[in-house]
């Protein structure tokens, strides 16, 4: 069964180095995705368009190479909740976004599409964090 | 366990940082610091009506709302449906045109993304958005 955790490294680690490169080539647009949700002033939120994409793609990275594994774990976890919470209090309060999770490539995703994918990512990264966690 | 745990995780959060600040230091004089749109973007109702035939306007709204009311002469133009709608704006753009770009409120962010994509995608150069958007206009049609 290792190999199957293997390619879970290796989709998971994928996608996020995925999602960052695209908001690594368009800050700017990925800091007005993040002004949408209303949540944090763009002063805050325009440095956090240039640094989360860099973090995502790093703990990408960390999960395909298998190095500071855990680390990059628990961050990815983080931001995953992060974000899907951001999302769950941007459609309570009625805000039609783009979540800016992949760039230009989610523009036309839907909510649902949005929350399964979330899902999917979170619920791959739980199982590593659990294999992790049986395996130490 | 927990000890080393931190370690990584500082680490990781620590490394991300430099790329991250390098490419700030590339894009310093392209983004606004201080408000999503730098007021060299912005355009009042009472200014942009003044440009008369040489504004070119553009709503960024949803379908739906362009359907029901939209300025006279705005061209669509949306996230939903921007590559479809596009050459109809380019169509109508000309070199001496300034595009004013609206969405809805004050609030919306269409307007902004929009223009940036504009100026970004199609290489326009006098791309600005309205102040207060839809909600402004129409005010300033009641006064």
């Amino acid at each position: 069964m290792n190999w199957f955790w293997r390619v879970l490294d290796i989709v998971i680690g994928g996608i996020f180095i995925y999602a960052g490169v695209l908001k690594v080539v368009a800050p700017v647009r990925f800091a007005g995705d993040i002004e949408n949700y209303h949540l944090i002033p763009w002063t805050l939120g325009v440095r956090l368009a240039f640094y989360l994409p860099w973090l995502e793609i790093f703990c990408g990275v960390a999960l395909i190479v298998r190095r500071m594994y855990a680390g990059a774990l628990t961050i990815l976890l983080a931001l995953i909740v992060v974000f899907m919470s951001a999302n769950a209090v941007a459609k309570m309060r009625g805000l039609d976004i783009k979540c800016g999770c992949f760039g230009h490539a989610s523009d036309n995703l839907g909510f649902v599409s949005h929350v399964a994918l979330n899902l999917a990512i979170l619920a791959g990264v739980v199982l590593l964090m659990r294999r992790t966690k049986t395996a130490a | 366990m927990r000890r080393f745990l931190l370690r990584q995780v500082l680490l990781l959060l620590a490394l991300a940082f430099v790329p991250a600040i390098g490419e700030a230091l590339y894009f310093r004089n392209r983004i606004s610091w201080q408000s999503p749109v730098p007021d060299s973007q912005l355009v009042t109702v009472a200014k942009a009506k003044g440009w008369g035939t040489g504004a070119l306007w553009v709503d960024a709204r949803p379908d739906e709302q362009f359907a029901q009311e939209h300025f006279p002469g705005a061209l669509l133009l949306n996230e939903d449906h921007f590559n479809q709608q596009l050459p109809n704006v380019l169509a109508a753009w000309s070199p001496d045109k300034k595009v004013v770009v609206y969405c809805s409120t004050k609030e919306c962010g269409a307007s902004r993304a929009i223009a940036e994509r504009l100026r970004g995608e199609a290489q326009l150069k006098e791309v600005f958005v309205l102040e207060g958007g839809w909600e402004a206009l129409q005010q300033a049609a009641k006064k």
